[in-house]
């Protein structure tokens, strides 16, 4: 009979290299001696007739070899065939589970959706902020130059000596360059906008591996003092306002009275800092000598070969012989060089390292959950599994049976989640986290998609092997006789009040954040920051720059006075006052002012650097220019003193109030009224002003800052050369004094544009970095615990039809429903204050994690993990109440009877 | 003189032993002797050769083997056709014509 090769396999029948060398030696005999037979017939002697059929017949041993090779492959092809096979088998047997339990795997994908959905949204962000190269050429070589004082705190800025110093010594850089940025009013065909605007040093463009999209950058004649001014643009803004036309270049922008000519255009997506419009030449500008005016950030390309600890020796190396000659005229003590990307998204990268664990948490409970479902599951097909065994499938083969049922449920998570991610990502990008950098990198891509992939990989992995421990773990022949009398037994149990736990553990944990995050908040919305948070509108205007200095005092005082008249009479405002700084939102500058005699004091500009060595005369503070209605508008009290009044106008002695803090600072125990301080090195206004009041502090930098001790010097006497200015509004009617004010505002100076909020909305903006991470891990803690308190109820219900009999008959024997409820209920319990108990462990370790991102709250607060644990006993209460009422309605005798 | 067809270019044998078996199941010796017989001797096959390519084929599913009884009652291995190998004959014979045809041109254009 002649047998298939596959089936002599399946029935395990000898396919060994010993058969099939008999059988060829079989078949070779039988050749050689029919061809003797010939032979001899024909009358050749028989020992000849052998001789000569040997020859004919060739090299035996060859073809023994070749035939085995042939049979070797020919059984890989089989056996690869067999296995591909059983695995199609296997997902067409899996897809049949499956729809056999609709709800079931409906609830699984949908759990694992879940979860997947939510890592991969923060993962999407975490991928486009932390992980992405920044997009220029080699992104890694790019490193922004730090300066370190002698306390050992980092400066983000340079002076100008010293970067020519360190441009003229270093050796490890290709090129470097220093910047600043900020926003201008630039005019173009007729309208005035604001736009942020940087002024860069010759090498800018080739730090960042630039090449134009159109024109050309700087030429070297552009790049010297007082050259005509040119100006490079962004793509966008190309496209923007000239529609990506040619005749772009050459084109004129106006920065106040300056004309810029434009001269080329960055390639797209390529503009550094983020959302720079206009780059003009640094070098037009004097250079400063001062070693103490820190103005300048600086970048640099790494040269060739030099690594990152190599330059950071070099840099430190200069500005330590820096300081060693320049002693106290410079405050640089120390520096270091820190990859460009590490700087732009270090402040965030803990947060949003944290979010994403919470999400990662997250994702396990879902597992757990699904996990949980699995196991109640495997517990109902223990005697398909057991027939299937007793039939002879391997443990081997099963486990890859229920893998493939799990891989089939996890690649439905892994689509479901995507869909949720795409969803999770706008609504991510809806809440507007202000703070987040690269916002414009994150979305979808290789990157995210392999993450939904192992994430889902690997709940596929889990889910499978626990399926797989829970069938094959048994006793068979208990298995198969207990199949058709109880679903499931106690180990079951077991295993699922540990996922449950688990669960809830981490629920606890998450919780446990959300409730830190949340009294954190809580704290820091009640600060009192010392001015009015309702009823003040802003509106910052954006002042042109004029490079005229002898008109440009009258003509500020002519609009701000004009200005604040019209506002005044608005209907609802109760006050309009003005200052060169936005609270919240930058405040202003600080500096550091000398303490003089007497007003009558002279002092030149070349003296300044000399007397500030004289610590004891000097002081630091933030300085504000504000006209008297700004405090009136803020509810900014004086406490002593005077307030700046009509008085301090200019042409008289130069007036200023001080904070309470610098009062206390500054002067402890002494009267500050009188005093007279010198802070022209702030505006170029060397005359002396005298401190007539003391108003209470404000916390103009954020809510959770200190406030900050600042002099406030009068507006009208010290207009200054700041660019922009603030009106600070107090109306009873914030929504029709912004349309007013817009239109007021815009009738006065149509070249001056303006920005009008309300002082409710700074506030909320400025804690956005807070309220976006409370919210997430306040959704993902409420996620969790809904999916914990599935978790639970589905063990109870569980553990209430395997006591079925076991209650039937206490309420034979008497026993009240109540008690019956108050058993089952405690059932609950028990699991969740094991739960508790493990999650406060976890949570005193992982909310310790938040340190730095709370206000005022200690991250092992005992009240809100009191509120936490009480939250997720009345969560058990309520998910064992349920399975409770149904245990306490039991017939006795039905309960009997099915028993 | 009799050639070896193991000279001839590789798959010649592959497509004889096709052609051998549209005759019927044959066992290895009867397919060599009828190729030796309708090739006027010119071709002579080594054994071994005709072995392989029996094998071969087998393996390539063109051909199946099944134990038999020869005319002198004793054991041999049988091989038959198979629907695949009559249309890897059909594909290789046409070929096969078509390059002889070709080299004949090209030799007698002399």
């Amino acid at each position: 009979m002649r047998i298939p090769r596959g089936v002599r396999r399946v029935f395990r029948l000898p396919t060994t290299r010993e058969r099939l060398v008999r059988e060829l030696d079989d078949e070779v005999r039988f050749h050689i001696e029919t061809r003797v037979e010939r032979l001899v017939a024909r009358g050749m002697p028989r020992d000849d007739a052998y001789t000569e059929a040997m020859r004919r017949f060739g090299d035996v041993d060859e073809l023994r070899s070749y035939c085995q090779t042939i049979e070797v492959t020919h059984m890989q092809r089989m056996e690869l065939r067999e296995r591909i096979g059983g695995l199609a088998q296997d997902l067409r047997y899996a897809l049949r589970q499956i729809h056999k339990a609709p709800a079931f795997s409906a609830i699984a994908a949908l759990t694992l959706a879940l979860g997947i959905g939510a890592t991969t949204s923060i993962f999407s962000v975490v991928s486009g902020v932390l992980l992405k190269p920044l997009p220029f050429r080699e992104p890694d070589r790019i490193v922004q130059l730090l300066g370190q004082d002698a306390k050992g705190n980092l400066q983000g800025r340079y002076t100008d000596p010293t970067f020519d110093d360190v441009a003229a010594q270093s050796h490890s850089f290709s090129a470097l360059a220093e910047y600043q940025f900020g926003v201008s009013t630039i005019q173009v065909g007729g309208e005035a906008y604001p736009l942020k605007t940087a002024s860069v040093s010759r090498g800018y463009f080739d730090v960042f591996g630039l090449t134009p999209a159109a024109g050309r950058f700087f030429a070297p004649d552009e790049q010297v003092l007082n050259a005509s001014p040119a100006a490079v643009i962004s793509y966008d803004f190309w496209q923007r306002q000239f529609g990506g036309a040619k005749s772009a270049i050459g084109a004129s922008l106006f920065r106040g009275s300056q004309r810029l000519i434009i001269v080329g255009v960055l390639p797209p997506h390529l503009e550094y800092p983020a959302g720079v419009d206009v780059l003009t030449p640094r070098e037009t500008r004097p250079k400063s000598t001062s070693r103490t005016a820190y103005n300048w950030l600086a970048v640099a390309r790494l040269a060739p070969g030099v690594s990152l600890p190599k330059a950071q020796v070099d840099l430190s190396t200069i500005l330590k012989r820096l300081k060693a000659t320049y002693g106290d005229y410079t405050w640089t003590s120390d520096g270091t060089v820190v990859p460009l990307r590490d700087r732009i998204v270090g402040p965030i990268k803990p947060m949003l390292l944290l979010i994403l664990a919470a999400s990662l948490v997250l994702l396990l409970i879902a597992c757990a959950n699904v996990a949980n479902l699995l196991v109640a599951r495997m517990a109902s097909r223990e005697g398909e599994i057991a027939v299937r065994l007793a039939l002879g499938a391997g443990r081997g083969r099963l486990a890859q049976q229920l893998l493939a049922e799990s891989s089939i449920l996890a690649l439905l998570g892994c689509v479901g989640g995507l869909a949720f991610t795409l969803l999770g990502v706008k609504l991510l990008l809806l809440l507007k986290p202000a703070s987040i950098p690269r916002v414009d990198d994150i979305g979808i891509d290789w990157r995210v998609l392999t993450f939904a992939v192992a994430a889902s990989a690997v709940m596929a992995l889990v889910l499978g092997l626990v399926a797989a421990w829970r069938a094959v773990r048994g006793d068979l022949r208990s298995a198969l006789a207990n199949a058709q009398r109880t679903k499931g037994g106690g180990a079951s149990y077991r295993l699922r009040g540990t996922l449950v736990v688990a669960q809830l553990a981490m629920t606890m944990v998450l919780l446990a954040g959300a409730a830190v995050l949340g009294r954190s908040f809580l704290h820091l919305m009640s600060v009192q920051p010392g001015f009015n948070t309702r009823g003040v509108v802003f509106a910052t205007a954006l002042l042109p720059q004029s490079t005229d200095d002898s008109t440009r005092t009258a003509r500020r005082g002519q609009y701000l006075q004009g200005a604040l008249a019209q506002l005044g009479a608005l209907p609802g405002v109760t006050a309009a006052g003005a200052a060169d700084g936005e609270l919240l939102n930058g405040g202003s500058s600080t500096g550091s002012f000398l303490v003089l005699d007497n007003a009558a004091v002279k002092i030149r500009m070349d003296d300044l650097e000399r007397l500030f060595q004289d610590k004891t005369r000097t002081g630091t503070a933030e300085y504000w220019l504000a006209t008297p209605g700004y405090f009136k508008a803020m509810g900014i009290p004086v406490v002593r003193g005077r307030m700046l009044d009509d008085r301090d106008r200019a042409g008289a002695p130069h007036a200023a109030v001080v904070s309470a803090s610098l009062a206390q600072k500054q002067w402890p125990g002494q009267d500050p009224i009188g005093k007279v301080i010198e802070f022209g090195n702030m505006d170029g206004d060397l005359t002396p002003i005298t401190i007539v009041g003391v108003v209470a502090d404000v916390r103009d930098r954020s809510l959770s800052a200190e406030p900050f001790p600042a002099v406030y010097a009068s507006y009208a006497q010290r207009p200054g050369n700041s660019s922009s200015l603030t009106f600070a509004i107090a109306t009873t009617a914030p929504a029709s004094t912004i349309a007013s004010a817009r239109r007021l505002l815009h009738d006065l100076r149509p070249d001056i544009p303006v920005h009008l909020q309300r002082v409710e909305d700074v506030v909320a903006s400025s804690v956005s970095y807070q309220r976006f991470l409370l919210l997430l891990v306040g959704v993902f803690g409420l996620v969790s615990l809904l999916l914990a308190a599935l978790g639970v109820y589905s063990v109870i219900a569980y553990l209430v039809a395997q006591r079925t009999p076991e209650l039937g008959i206490r309420v034979a024997l008497g026993a009240r429903s109540l008690d019956v409820v108050r058993l089952v209920v405690a059932q609950g319990l028990t699991l969740v204050i094991t739960g508790a108990v493990v999650g406060t462990a976890g949570a005193v370790f992982a909310t310790r994690l938040l340190k730095t991102m709370v206000y005022e709250t200690s991250t092992t607060d005992p009240v809100g993990f009191a509120v936490v644990i009480a939250l997720l006993c009345v969560i058990a209460v309520i998910a064992s109440w349920i399975p409770a009422r149904r245990a306490a309605q039991i017939d006795p005798m039905d309960a009997l009877r099915a028993g | 003189m009799p050639r070896d067809a193991s000279d001839l270019l590789h798959g010649t044998l592959d497509v004889l032993v096709l052609k051998t078996l549209t005759w019927g199941p044959m066992h290895g010796y009867a397919i060599a002797e009828w190729i030796e017989e309708r090739g006027d001797g010119e071709l002579v096959i080594v054994d071994a050769a005709l072995y392989k390519a029996l094998h071969r084929l087998e393996d390539a599913g063109a051909i199946e083997s099944e134990w038999g009884y020869s005319e002198n009652n004793r054991r041999a291995k049988y091989y038959a056709l198979t629907t695949r190998g009559r249309a890897q004959l059909r594909a290789e014979a046409a070929t096969w014509r078509r390059y002889a045809t070709a080299v004949g041109r090209i030799l007698g254009s002399t």
